[in-house]
């Protein structure tokens, strides 16, 4: 399978503070990486590195032929609107209804009809289920609802990869499920997608790969069925114990 | 006074290079066909308004005087109204060709003016309340009193040199210093004859006393002030002042001007002064509403400017917000007009709407700016992260953001301009507060034009108020 993302020796510091200690890693088309891992371990520093919201301290990222270190702001822009991000605190636009949500991209950044876009909007809104709040601001929507507009928002521009960012830690526990079951859909139907989180069951069941992250550093990578089953790395097994516990 | 003092420092360091001119003075007013008028009209008989079939006009002896000046050198007379205290600035700056406003050629102003012969001997008076008439007999029955007196007047350093232990307050309005005196802040007005003839006609609760001052060389003089090194235009307008003085025409217009102050006074209600609060209010709220608009629009250039991360720039958005709120807007309005002025001449409007605009745009500029930084850092996050540009972020999502988190401050700052822009009246544009004195002084009333004016005021900023509270409501998308 041909490599989206190749990562080469990725650090970033925080002043002083190393937050990811020579990081690699690919990941190909099609597949889900899954990065878990406890909290302060870099996981979302990592994931906001990919897309070039953190700035690495040294290293490569390579995706889809570009050295995304190397190039200039509006370079980046172009590269951007290939990876879809999602995060934890939803960010929907507060001053736009939903499907202006949607729209806003396609129309300032691919110069999309405003009718084209209104269209593509609606699709995908139907898509995640919620065709019928396109006219409501987001403050009116449930956590659950605005993540899966997030969700929306980020396929408009239809991109190559997804990137997730703990997208169901700000939820409720009975909205977890909506929007798993969204992002497994996205899986089914083939995305590529690199998707930090805690839901230990989705990681199970929708991982290509599983990488373990502690510390700044990727301590374990394997299938699902290894790190779940047989972890390696003390410090994997000693997450999973926790989890497990809770 | 202050501000009179400042302004004329200003020139010290403006008015260099335009010194040095050859005296094209009555060149200039021929060719143009124009001679203007500076006056204060505060001081019946001398100069005041009328209000003629809803018009208001300045009439007064000195007014017949330039207009027999203008006929005899055969061009248009303008008349431009500004307080006394800006009169020799706006001479120095050519905002006017000559000054007639009950001025006396002192020995002081001569350094800095050049005058014409002496039109007319006023005298000095004392004005008192009529119930104090026993108290007082001249000026030194005022030792150690309070007395009132125009700003940058000769009466004022009269007062200060004549009386012992005297109290002076300097007000700019002759209406206002009489409202002193009747609610006692002072004893007596000093003011020159004439003036205080008419005042006493006219209000039945005031008496005058003869002020029994020394007077110097010049001090009991009226004449004509023009920028130094007018000869050319001093010598031609001292033919007809000589015309006027031997033919004793002053008497004959302070006879036409004694007709104008009886009309005034016999309609005194408010109704009859409408015309004059609406044309306040006009330019109070054209003042305000251009404002607004340049403050918002230059207010976010210098918000983006100061969150800039390229340091000059940083720098200059730094620097404009700080002086400009570093310093008050009444001189910022006089810069504009005196000091900008020797270069471009730009009309008082003009310069009062520039200078507040100028104003605004600090004040909403760091409040545009408290707005862009209260914006969740996840917002531009969310949009960079779709491929929007750092200006399509800012475009689409940041400001309106902002601006919905201001609004209310926003408003606060249009609503206080409403106020503020008042300021704008010293350099004679005619806005409320300009008017308000306008009347009081037509119709020798002190308060009542004060609570109209007040009551003005409030409707505005009130249904301001309302209509800003009625667009937050709107912009609010929380559930």
């Amino acid at each position: 399978m041909p490599e989206m993302i190749t990562i080469e020796n990725i650090n970033k510091k925080f002043g002083d503070t190393e937050v990811l200690k020579d990081l690699n890693g690919k990941v190909e088309k099609g597949q889900v990486i899954c990065v878990i891992g406890p909290s302060g371990g870099g996981k979302s520093t990592f994931l906001r590195c990919l897309n070039m919201l953190e700035q690495p301290t040294s290293g490569k990222i390579v995706f889809e032929d570009s050295e995304l270190t190397s190039l200039n702001e509006s370079q980046i822009n172009q590269l951007r609107e290939k990876m879809g991000m999602v995060f934890q605190s939803f960010n929907l636009f507060s001053n736009m209804t939903v499907v202006e949500n949607v729209k806003l991209a396609p129309v300032k950044v691919k110069k999309m009809t405003d009718a084209a876009a209104q269209e593509l909007a609606l699709k995908l809104l139907d898509q995640v289920g919620l065709a019928e709040k396109a006219d409501n601001y987001p403050a009116s929507l449930s956590g659950g609802q605005q993540q899966r507009v997030a969700i929306a928002r980020a396929l408009a521009m239809n991109p190559d990869v997804m990137l997730f960012d703990e997208p169901t830690s700000a939820l409720d526990p009975e909205m977890v499920g909506e929007v798993l079951k969204v992002m497994q859909d996205l899986a089914n139907q083939g995305m590529t997608m690199v998707v930090v989180t805690h839901e230990m069951g989705f990681a199970k069941n929708v991982a290509d790969e599983v990488w373990f992250m502690d510390g700044g550093v990727f301590a374990e990578k394997g299938t699902p069925d290894q790190i779940f089953e047989h972890p390696q790395n003390e410090r994997t097994q000693d997450f999973l114990a926790k989890i497990l516990e809770a | 006074m202050l501000a009179f003092t400042v302004s004329v420092a200003m020139l010290g360091v403006f008015a260099q290079p335009t010194q040095a001119a050859t005296d094209d003075s009555l060149a200039r007013v021929q060719e143009k066909g124009t001679l203007v008028m500076g006056t204060s009209p505060d001081y019946p008989p001398y100069e005041f308004l009328v209000n003629r079939g809803g018009k208001e006009r300045v009439v007064g002896m000195d007014v017949d005087i330039a207009k027999k000046i203008a006929k005899d050198l055969g061009v248009k007379l303008v008349i431009k109204q500004m307080d006394f205290d800006s009169l020799l600035v706006a001479l120095e700056t050519n905002k006017v060709d000559m000054v007639i406003s009950g001025m006396s050629p002192t020995a002081a102003r001569k350094k800095s003016v050049d005058f014409s012969n002496v039109y007319y001997k006023g005298g000095q008076s004392i004005i008192i309340n009529k119930a104090d008439k026993g108290l007082y007999k001249d000026r030194t029955s005022f030792q150690n009193k309070a007395m009132g007196a125009q700003t940058g007047s000769i009466q004022f350093n009269l007062g200060k040199k004549q009386i012992k232990g005297s109290n002076m307050k300097g007000l700019a309005k002759i209406s206002d210093l009489i409202l002193a005196l009747k609610s006692h802040k002072v004893e007596g007005v000093i003011m020159e004859t004439p003036s205080a003839q008419a005042y006493v006609d006219n209000d039945p609760d005031l008496a005058m006393i003869n002020g029994k001052f020394s007077l110097g060389s010049g001090e009991n003089d009226t004449a004509i002030g023009f920028k130094k090194g007018s000869t050319s235009l001093v010598n031609e307008v001292n033919k007809s002042v000589d015309q006027i003085n031997k033919q004793k025409l002053t008497k004959t217009y302070l006879k036409h001007a004694g007709t104008y102050m009886k009309t005034n006074t016999k309609n005194t209600s408010m109704w009859h002064y409408t015309s004059y609060f609406v044309k306040g209010v006009e330019y109070t709220l054209l003042i305000t509403v251009i404002g607004v608009i340049f403050g918002i629009l230059l207010g976010v250039l210098f918000a983006l400017m100061r969150l800039s991360k390229i340091k000059l720039i940083h720098f200059l958005g730094v620097a404009y917000i700080e002086f400009v709120r570093g310093t008050p807007l009444m001189i910022q309005v006089m810069f504009v007009y005196f000091g900008i002025g020797l270069f471009i001449n730009i009309p008082a409007l003009i310069a009062g709407i520039i200078a507040v605009s100028l104003n605004s745009a600090a004040y909403v500029a760091e409040i545009i700016r408290g707005g862009i930084n209260s914006v969740a850092k996840g917002q531009t996050e969310a949009a960079r992260s779709l491929g929007l540009s750092q200006q399509q972020t800012f475009v689409s999502v940041i400001f309106p953001q902002a601006l919905k988190n201001i609004w209310p401050a926003l408003g606060n700052e249009f609503v206080s301009l409403i106020k503020e822009s008042s300021i704008v009246s010293i350099i004679g544009v005619t806005d409320l507060i300009y008017q308000l004195k306008a009347v009081q002084t037509a119709t020798y009333k002190g308060v009542i034009p004060i609570v109209v004016a007040m009551v003005i005021y409030f409707v505005m900023t009130f249904s301001l108020s309302k209509v800003l509270n009625h667009y937050e409501r709107k912009m609010k998308h929380d559930a």
